[in-house]
């Protein structure tokens, strides 16, 4: 029985690694056209993905870190990101935070405080707080 | 002002509760005693200080019609206290639990009373003529963490719980030979002592603070990921509502109408949610002047100093300022609130004077009637 769920999960990691990777194309192109809020609007959607596989949340995370890093105008990128892209947004600034990378880190902390301004402390809490749907 | 009464009573108070005619009131300083107090002229004066608890008291519960006081502590005991002449005496009631009490409500019809608790159960006392005893009924199953509040529907049979492990639960509280079965209504019809009628599953971290609305249609309950919950139609298929709020978390709400809900938290200021026409719940503003929830690097909060170290010092200069410009400003509570309480007086459906208590020990009432823009809801 628990190697059938097994193999129901790794079927199901598959299909997400598939669609991330279709995605990944995705925010190429757009990126080539110079819209780098679409590319991260497209990188957050469907994200975390609905898994514990850590393959498809490191797949996600690198599409995610792509779009967070072709970001250039950080008030430019507020102006047009919706409300509801905050909370998942900021789950992947800490993600990046965690990685000790310096310009990822660097990045991230630029985006986190305008971030906080738009989204207040809630927003930060409710990342800190959610230990389920982790990215 | 929303504030109309602010007085320090200690350095920190754990919980408070007021007498059935609001002249005294009781509460913990942060440790093993209650201390009641009542309010001569200008001047509260100090009249009892109930000491039996071994450990820090919790929870406090005054019952409006019947008098009598309860108490529950960490030391895993409760006491009922009845005022004989001019003393309070206490009666022990065993809970039978192995971790701290945490919590304590009189049900409406004040003939039992519910306990939560840190050993993962809700307690149901009632009092047994023939034996001159309170008993404690268990219910020991589905919580899988600490139940940190409990709520009584007013129909005196539906208990609401919230647990350290996310989840909102109703359990039924019938009891044979205490309650009726023409007291039964709604979805609790059949149930027996213990059943669970509903579990709610919206939040992913701490649940706190749940209440039912005046006519129990509603239910509210906070996590803590800043994070409120409204639900209705609480039965087989219930509606819920989840609203984000961009302030740090709450850890308590009070419905003082249908459609107006105050919640209280680390903000250290009440804030506001209300239902519009169509029943949708939104968080409408702080109930103190001091903050206006607009954008801008105003961390007026513990948060602050953290916030200074993320963005380096010059950051820290600016952060620091707007703690003490907040604190100028006048914020009635300096410290986290863990504790509302309604002062209901006459019906039952409108409250518009509450007080709050916190961890920087203060006891503040407040009244909303001098809220114009909020009156509509109330």
């Amino acid at each position: 029985m628990a190697g059938a769920e097994g193999f129901v999960e790794a079927d199901n990691a598959e299909a997400i690694i598939t669609r991330i990777e279709h995605k990944s194309r995705k925010i190429e192109s757009l990126l080539k056209q110079c819209k780098p809020v679409e590319a991260l609007k497209t990188a957050l959607e469907g994200s975390p993905p609905k898994t514990q596989d850590e393959r498809c949340k490191s797949a996600n995370w690198i599409v995610v870190h792509r779009a967070i890093m072709a970001i250039k105008d950080v008030d430019g990128m507020f102006s047009s990101l919706d409300p509801e892209y905050y909370d998942i947004l900021m789950k992947y600034l800490y993600r990046g935070l965690s990685t000790g990378d310096r310009p990822t880190c660097d990045q991230c902390l630029r985006i986190h405080e305008k971030l906080t301004e738009k989204a207040g402390l809630g927003c930060i809490l409710r990342c800190l707080a959610d230990t389920v749907n982790t990215v | 002002m929303a504030a109309i009464a602010v007085h320090q009573f200690a350095q920190c108070i754990t919980c408070h509760a007021w007498s059935p005619d609001h002249s005294m009131v009781a509460f913990c300083p942060n440790n093993n005693e209650v201390h009641i107090y009542k309010l001569f002229q200008d001047k509260w004066e100090k009249l009892h200080v109930l000491q039996k608890h071994d450990q820090i008291v919790s929870g406090i519960d005054w019952s409006a019609r019947s008098n009598r006081i309860v108490t529950v502590s960490h030391d895993r005991n409760s006491y009922v206290w009845n005022q004989e002449g001019s003393e309070w005496v206490p009666t022990l009631v065993i809970l039978r639990l192995n971790r701290a009490a945490l919590c304590v409500q009189w049900s409406p019809k004040e003939n039992k009373f519910a306990v939560g608790s840190g050993a993962k159960t809700v307690c149901i006392c009632y009092y047994e003529q023939e034996n001159n005893w309170w008993v404690s009924k268990l219910i020991r199953k589905k919580h899988e963490s600490s139940v940190t509040s409990i709520a009584w529907h007013p129909n005196n049979i539906l208990l609401a719980t919230t647990s350290t492990d996310g989840k909102c639960r109703v359990f039924s509280t019938f009891i044979k030979g205490v309650d009726t079965k023409d007291s039964k209504v709604g979805p609790s019809s059949d149930s027996k002592f213990g059943e669970q009628i509903l579990q709610l599953d919206l939040s992913f971290s701490w649940a706190f603070g749940v209440k039912w609305s005046p006519s129990g249609n509603t239910l509210a309950y906070v996590g803590h990921n800043s994070m409120i919950y409204f639900v209705d139609d609480v039965g087989p298929s219930p509606l819920a509502q989840t609203v984000a709020f961009r302030d740090l978390p709450l850890r308590d709400v009070l419905f003082v109408s249908e459609k107006m809900v105050i919640g209280v938290g680390f903000d250290c200021n009440p804030l506001v949610f209300a239902a519009d026409e169509t029943g949708i719940w939104t968080f409408l503003r702080f109930l103190d002047e001091r903050k206006t929830s607009t954008s801008g690097p105003k961390y007026g909060s513990q948060f602050s100093e953290a916030f200074g170290k993320l963005y380096g010092q010059s950051k820290y200069g600016v952060s620091n300022d707007a703690v003490e410009s907040s604190r100028t400003r006048g914020g009635v509570h300096e410290n986290c609130i863990n504790c509302v309480v309604p002062l209901r007086e006459g019906g039952f459906t409108r409250t518009t004077r509450f007080s709050t208590s916190g961890l920087d020990g203060k006891i503040v009432t407040w009244n909303l009637e001098s809220q114009e823009d909020l009156l509509n809801y109330l």
